[in-house]
């Protein structure tokens, strides 16, 4: 039996993000396989120790780069939790409108991602197009495409701009004609299929030992699943929505389960619209108080539903002007560290770029 | 919604009929956390894997200082009665050794790898745990801990571009306090050296 | 005064000849960049708006690339941590001359955010010659682009000669990394 040596390297067309799995080959399976992490390391939970809780706010978004709102959303809530601060209706409305668009662009970015170990790079082409509009609507509200620093501890920045409803409706009634070709493109495309059917399953045993959450979860273990609704944060409790589930756990089931989020990403975004109230969106501190603001000692977690899974942070604070200690819970880390190293083992080479798109292994977040 | 209060008295009843608990914190209705002592971590733990959390969400440590003790602290999840149980114990920082939570929670294998890199906590019972996963050629003291100093590192090793020096500093050195104690001297003195 | 327009070719010198041969090579360089496809950083994020229908990249003429043995550029895009410098100075010594080096984002000018991290370099021009810097946090799509235009602006002035100071330096580029890196050499330590 002869092995020989590869990795599927950091840079490679058909890798999603700086990380690259090593793997020993015998002919075209994968008999040992490991992913190496580590090179997108920043030192952030360092960071975010000597800066003070306002400053952190602009280092927040950087840990989890495709979908940068999470992080701020879980740093607020952790830090409201702590100082018991009550944020205004409004602003937790217009929260849940920006996670809601962060959910579509992170799920359009991984649906396009597929094209790459595919080689049909036409989905990568019809999903960046669409999330292009959706950073462009970024853009109106926070004034940067991509990182935000529009969720504060205290609500948010400042309020919607004037006009901004109609944008948005436009672009959501678009994206919603169009999900059937994402479906005829992605899901039922006989060349696809080829390469997603019956691959890469996961049992409902492997989730638990693994502790891996989100679409990955929801496709093998059959149960809603969902942070949103088990424990509602943010008036996730006041609009109707479906967790889309399944048992039968391939790889095309994962992508069709993505498809039928942002359907119901749709239907939230079109709730909160229609119900939102009007009033103050954020509770300042006094003035001259931002840099002297303390947050009183305790130990908290504060999760959030991300695309990939759980994103969670974990906050210490021992009554000072610093936070003590912040430590990042990784969405992917089960799945892309420990999935990798026991589950890749048996498939072959060609299913292992496509287990980083579809279980998303998100590699900032592994290493922060 | 109604059962959330009770999820947490059901966690607070099983948690303190398994072991003693040295100080109890109930942050909301969906989160409690617990601080027990080290040895009695792996009872716990398997006490509440038997009740249904089943999930490890987190595992990490902190680092105090002060009072020279590493905490560890581990983060439980169970889906049907939503309640995040956060399970923390102090160990001594000279020489830092806590036993695996291996062949309870199979997931923990990374983040105790994670800790060793970055602390210094050894784990006896998980096989590799002295392989270097996030840092490469590491030649420091771990850095998560609080003496060390990432700008002093960073000064040292990676050189910093110099910009040009055309601009000048009035005086670096004058300080706010001493003109405002100047100030308010001044102006008792001409008040006839009463307060108002 | 001999124009070299009108000079007879046998009358050349060879010096000469080849100045030609490298004019009328750099006009097809610079319409048809081709860029390599190494997401180093955060600012990878703005790079497939620039590579897909939004901001399409190929009315310029550059194009993905697989390989950095058939690359041209090496785009740096975003912060460099230690291993991924080590990493990167392999790719770029593999790449074939002529080659230019584009970085994005304000990382790699003077260490941006990071500055004060255990983790990442402050200074890219210390270890590999950079051509383009495009500033930003991150950059937008169209500042990305405008950073291109620039590159091919300075092929044709003939200022983008980032690759020879790499030959004329060696050892002091060299020197600088193994201060900062310790080695170069990429151990696969997971199969050792």
């Amino acid at each position: 039996m002869k092995q020989m040596k590869l990795f599927l390297g950091p840079q490679h067309p058909g890798m999603h993000g700086n990380a690259s799995v090593h793997m020993f080959v015998d002919g075209d399976i994968i008999k040992r396989s490991y992913l190496l992490p580590g090179m997108l390391h920043r030192g952030f939970e360092k960071a975010m120790e000597r800066k003070l809780w306002v400053q952190n706010i602009s280092l927040i978004p950087r840990v989890c780069v495709p979908e940068p709102d999470i992080n701020e959303m879980a740093y607020a809530q952790g830090a409201e939790k702590l100082l018991k601060l009550e944020v205004p209706e409004r602003a937790h409305w217009i929260r849940m409108i920006m996670l809601e668009f962060a959910r579509i662009s992170a799920h359009l970015m991984a649906y396009g991602g597929l094209g790459g170990p595919t080689g049909n790079y036409t989905l990568m082409y019809h999903a960046h197009a669409d999330r292009n509009l959706i950073l462009d609507i970024f853009e109106q509200i926070s004034g940067a495409r991509v990182y935000h620093q529009y969720i504060v501890i205290g609500g948010v920045r400042q309020d919607l701009p004037v006009g901004i409803e109609k944008d948005m409706h436009e672009f959501l009634d678009s994206l919603e004609s169009r999900l059937g070709e994402y479906r005829v493109l992605g899901v039922d495309n006989p060349s696809i299929i080829v390469r997603v059917k019956d691959t890469i399953m996961l049992p409902a045993e492997v989730v638990w030992e693994l502790g891996v959450t989100g679409i990955g979860m929801r496709s093998a273990v059959g149960r809603a699943n969902d942070l949103r609704k088990v424990m509602p944060y943010a008036r996730y409790d006041q609009v109707e929505f479906e967790v889309p589930i399944s048992t039968y756990s391939d790889a095309r089931c994962r992508v069709d389960i993505k498809i039928k989020e942002i359907q119901q990403s749709i239907n939230i975004i079109r709730q909160c619209l229609a119900k939102m109230p009007e009033g103050p969106v954020r509770v300042k501190p006094g003035r001259g108080q931002s840099m002297r603001w303390t947050v009183p000692a305790g130990y908290v977690y504060s999760p959030v539903e991300s695309s990939r899974g759980e994103f969670g942070y974990y906050m210490v604070s021992n009554g000072g002007t610093n936070p003590y200690r912040i430590g990042v819970r990784g969405a992917s880390y089960p799945q892309g560290l420990l999935g990798i190293e026991k589950y890749l083992p048996g498939t072959r080479i060609d299913d292992a770029a496509l287990w980083v798109d579809t279980m998303g292994v998100c590699s900032p977040e592994i290493d922060r | 919604m109604m059962n959330s209060m009770n999820n947490v008295e059901f966690v607070n009843e099983l948690v303190n009929g398994a072991v003693k608990v040295i100080k109890t914190d109930v942050v909301d209705n969906f989160q409690v956390s617990y601080e027990i002592k080290k040895n009695d971590v792996h009872l716990l733990l398997t006490r509440l894997k038997g009740a249904g959390w089943i999930q490890l969400s987190y595992l990490s440590a902190i680092d105090w200082l002060e009072e020279n003790k590493f905490e560890l602290v581990y983060i439980l999840f169970n889906w049907e009665k939503p309640v995040y149980i956060q399970v923390r114990a102090k160990i001594d920082r000279e020489n830092p050794v806590m036993d695996s939570i291996l062949p309870i929670f199979p997931g923990a294998k990374y983040y105790e790898r994670e800790a060793h890199e970055f602390f210094g906590i050894a784990f006896p019972g998980n096989p590799d745990y002295e392989k270097q996963l996030i840092l490469e050629g590491w030649d420091d003291i771990p850095p998560l801990r609080k003496d060390f100093d990432p700008q002093a590192y960073s000064d040292r090793k990676f050189p910093k571009r110099d910009y040009p020096q055309d601009y000048s500093v009035k005086d670096p050195k004058e300080s706010r306090q001493a003109k405002r104690a100047e100030r308010e001297k001044r102006a008792t003195s001409l008040r006839g050296g009463k307060k108002q | 005064m001999k124009s070299t327009k009108f000079t007879p070719a046998s009358k050349l010198s060879k010096a000469e000849v080849d100045r030609k041969w490298w004019e009328i090579g750099d006009y097809f360089r610079r319409n048809s960049l081709w860029l390599l496809m190494y997401c180093t950083g955060c600012c990878a994020i703005e790079l497939p708006p620039a590579m897909t229908s939004a901001y399409d990249m190929e009315r310029l003429g550059m194009g993905p690339m697989a390989t950095p043995r058939q690359a041209d550029i090496l785009l740096v895009s975003g912060y460099l941590s230690l291993k991924t410098l080590r990493r990167l100075i392999y790719t770029y010594e593999q790449m074939s001359e002529p080659r230019y080096v584009v970085a994005l984002g304000s990382c790699p000018i003077n260490g941006g955010i990071y500055h004060d991290s255990h983790a990442v370099i402050n200074q890219l021009d210390q270890y590999i010659p950079v051509d383009v810097y495009v500033a930003g946090c991150m950059p937008n799509t169209e500042a990305v682009m405008n950073g291109f235009v620039d590159l091919m602006d300075q092929i044709k002035r003939k200022t983008a000669v980032g690759w020879k100071k790499y030959h004329d330096h060696f050892e002091w580029y060299k020197q600088n990394q193994r201060d900062s890196l310790g080695e170069v050499i990429v151990h696969d330590e997971f199969h050792e």
